[in-house]
This record gives structure tokens, C-alpha cells and sequence, in this order.
């Protein structure tokens, strides 16, 4: 009686924890495939400049490079900035950086003369926005409200994948333990993922 | 049909089970790392490489792989004058080479990662590119993995909707995590 209870429940939250984190399950299966696509290290090209826009600055004198990109970063307030790195002096000797985005990098440039910040804007795809979303969590891409609020969605759905895969494994062994392509499944697949761990380790 | 989703479903999260686990809790890793001690072991060794193997990075990386049992991808090679230097980079572990081409002589600081960093990055182990076998042979079952759990879902779905008592619960859960997730996915991309 306790048994059938505790498999009944078991299999009711599986179901429910399936349903309410489905979202993030597509995310992350569409994601896993697009990730087997990405270009190795060193190939990476990025997407092309989708938008440019420019914005009037005047740097205070007494700042050098490192603290003048730190003063244009906060100004310009890029949407969902991530952080700046790269901070460099480009062929015509105009202070550069990078900025990380969900949606795409920036490439900020410090025109000096002409007293000019130029943001250029490589807008990234639908996957690569997925692929970053991934990964958020609620203490990663705390920016916006929405973003924040789907990182705990997506930390929910971490929780509900694991729930998922140990109670699927009891209910099978609840149920039908005894199915033979069951067995070899698992038997055969556990195989072939502890060999690799062997062998990476 | 119930009873072959049903069997679909079983046997995609049996022989996907470890895979699960294995981003499930390397996930779980990223977001509690402050938490956990994941400290990796540093070691620094010496060998003496050949003047035949020093006169090629490839070569010099190869002799490390076969003789002194380090093993994965080939990485970063730089060249500055007398002085190479590369990475041997698998998942939980990156070995740093320096040596000086004239001398052979060269110093192999190793970056090994506990078994939980490990299973992080075998969850970014990705692409089919990698010279070290293994690594291509994971992102090849984590591809399949990305699309059995799609197909989980899609059978969990066809299941779950074969349960006529559960469709109110269920639709209202499933309805509000689609609108929840979509919302906020899509406001987050409006924000450019």
C-alpha cells in the first residue's frame, strides 16, 4: 500500500516537473545540438556589425585607458552588458573594447578627435541567444527582471531534470524491471559512458 | 500508440540515464561552485625533449603524449624565438608546455580538476573537431543526448495527455512554464 503510494506520488511530480520546465528542456536539447556545430577555438567568426550608433563623449584628461573604458562603459549603458574586456588601442590608435552581451557583443570605440563613442552591434543569432540563456541561473545574467527571473526558471529546471532522471529510473524499477531491451539500454549505454570517463580520467 | 510512446520513453531516459546526470549535476556545480571546494591539483614536471622532437611543437606534443602519458587536444602553439609553447587540453585536464627548442629542456606545469570540474567540462565538451578521440566520441553522445531529450519531451507530452485525469493539473502547469519561459525569453531579446 505505502509502496503504490510512494510510486503514484513518484510519478505524479515527474509528470507535473516535466510539464512546468518543459520550456527550458527545448532550451537546452536545441542548445546541446547547436552546440555540436560551433566552430573550434581560434575559428570563431563573429556575426556581422548589424547596427552602428554613435554617441557624443568628451573624456576627462586626467584618465588613462583602463578607467576612461570604464567611464565610456557606463555611460553608452549597454542593454544586458555583461562586462567589458579587450580593452586596446586599434590600428588608428583609438581607444577599443569589447562588451558581452546575451544578445550579441559590442564593439565600443573611443573616437577621439572627433568626440565620438561609436557602439557597433553584432546581433547574434536565435541560437546563440538560446545557448547564452542556457546558462543562466540565479547568480549568473542577473541584469533585467526578466532575465533574472528566468535564470531561477532555469536553476528550477536543473532541479527537475535530476528529480526527473532518478525517479524515472525507480519507476521503471517499479514497474517493469524485468524488460530485457530495458536492461540492455541502460546496461549498454552505462557501458559505454563509464569507459569514456575511464579514459578521459 | 500508448504503449509505444510509452517504451520510447523508457528507453530514451534509460540509455541517456548517466548523460542526464551527468548535466544535471555538473549544472548544479556551476551554479553552488562558490560553495564547493573545487580546487584544482596543480603538479610541475621537467623532461628532456630530443633536439629531433624540440625542432617541431607537433612533434614535441606528440613524444608528451606517447612517453609520458599526457593526452588530448593540441592547443595555442606560440613560437618566440628559442622559446615554444603549447597546451595538451582534455576534459579535467590542461597541461601548460614550455621548452626552449636549443636545449630541449622543458617545464610541464599540469592543471588536473576533481571529478566534479570534470563533469563540467565534459557538459562544454563540444563539436566534432577535437584531435583527442574521447572528446569527439562525448560530443557525439551529448548531440544524441540534446535530441533524445527532445524526444522525451515530446513522448512525456503524448503521455501525460494520455492521462485524462490529469489534463487540468497538467495543462495549467505545462501552459504557465510555457508562458512564463516564452515571456521572459522574449522580453530579454527585445532588450538589444
Amino acid at each position: 500500500m505505502k509502496t503504490q503510494l510512494l510510486y503514484e506520488w513518484t510519478k505524479k511530480i515527474h509528470m507535473y516537473s516535466g510539464l512546468l520546465t518543459f520550456t527550458a528542456f527545448v532550451v537546452w536539447g536545441v542548445t546541446g545540438i547547436h552546440a555540436v556545430f560551433l566552430a573550434p577555438p581560434g575559428e570563431y567568426k563573429p556575426p556581422p556589425v548589424s547596427s552602428v550608433r554613435e554617441i557624443p563623449y568628451k573624456a576627462a584628461g586626467g584618465l588613462d585607458d583602463q578607467q576612461l573604458a570604464k567611464a565610456i562603459f557606463e555611460t553608452v549603458a549597454i542593454p544586458l552588458a555583461g562586462g567589458r574586456y579587450n580593452v586596446h588601442r586599434d590600428e588608428q590608435s583609438n581607444l577599443a573594447f569589447n562588451v558581452f552581451t546575451i544578445n550579441g557583443g559590442r564593439e565600443v570605440t573611443f573616437l577621439e578627435e572627433a568626440g565620438i563613442v561609436r557602439v557597433a552591434h553584432r546581433a547574434n543569432s536565435l541560437w546563440s541567444y538560446l545557448s547564452s540563456m542556457h546558462t543562466a541561473h540565479s547568480r549568473r545574467h542577473r541584469l533585467t527582471a526578466s532575465v533574472i527571473a528566468w535564470g531561477y526558471f532555469n536553476e528550477l529546471a536543473t532541479w527537475a531534470f535530476l528529480f526527473m532522471t532518478i525517479s524515472g529510473l525507480y519507476m521503471w524499477i517499479a514497474t517493469r524491471p524485468g524488460l530485457r531491451w530495458a536492461q540492455l539500454s541502460l546496461g549498454g549505454m552505462g557501458v559505454l559512458t563509464l569507459a569514456l570517463w575511464i579514459a578521459i580520467r | 500508440m500508448f504503449q509505444l510512446m510509452r517504451n520510447i520513453h523508457l528507453g530514451l531516459g534509460l540509455i541517456f540515464v548517466l548523460m542526464a546526470l551527468v548535466f544535471a549535476i555538473s549544472s548544479l556545480v556551476i551554479i553552488y561552485r562558490p560553495l564547493l571546494n573545487t580546487t584544482p591539483q596543480d603538479t610541475e614536471t621537467a623532461v628532456r625533449l630530443s633536439p629531433d622532437d624540440a625542432a617541431s611543437p607537433r612533434v614535441a606534443a606528440r613524444v608528451l603524449m606517447t612517453a609520458h602519458g599526457f593526452k588530448g587536444d593540441l592547443r595555442q602553439i606560440q613560437e618566440q624565438g628559442d622559446t615554444v609553447r603549447f597546451r595538451i587540453v582534455r576534459p579535467g585536464e590542461a597541461a601548460e608546455v614550455e621548452y626552449a627548442r636549443s636545449t630541449g629542456e622543458a617545464r610541464i606545469k599540469k592543471k588536473r580538476q576533481g571529478a566534479l570540474e570534470t563533469l563540467v567540462h565534459l557538459h562544454t565538451n563540444h563539436g566534432l573537431w577535437h584531435e583527442y578521440a574521447p572528446s569527439n566520441l562525448w560530443a557525439s553522445i551529448s548531440l544524441l543526448a540534446s535530441a533524445g531529450l527532445l524526444l522525451l519531451g515530446a513522448t512525456g507530452i503524448y503521455l501525460w495527455f494520455a492521462h485524462h485525469s490529469e489534463r487540468v493539473i497538467g495543462g495549467i502547469l505545462l501552459g504557465s512554464g510555457l508562458v512564463f519561459g516564452l515571456v521572459t525569453l522574449y522580453l530579454t531579446r527585445l532588450q538589444q
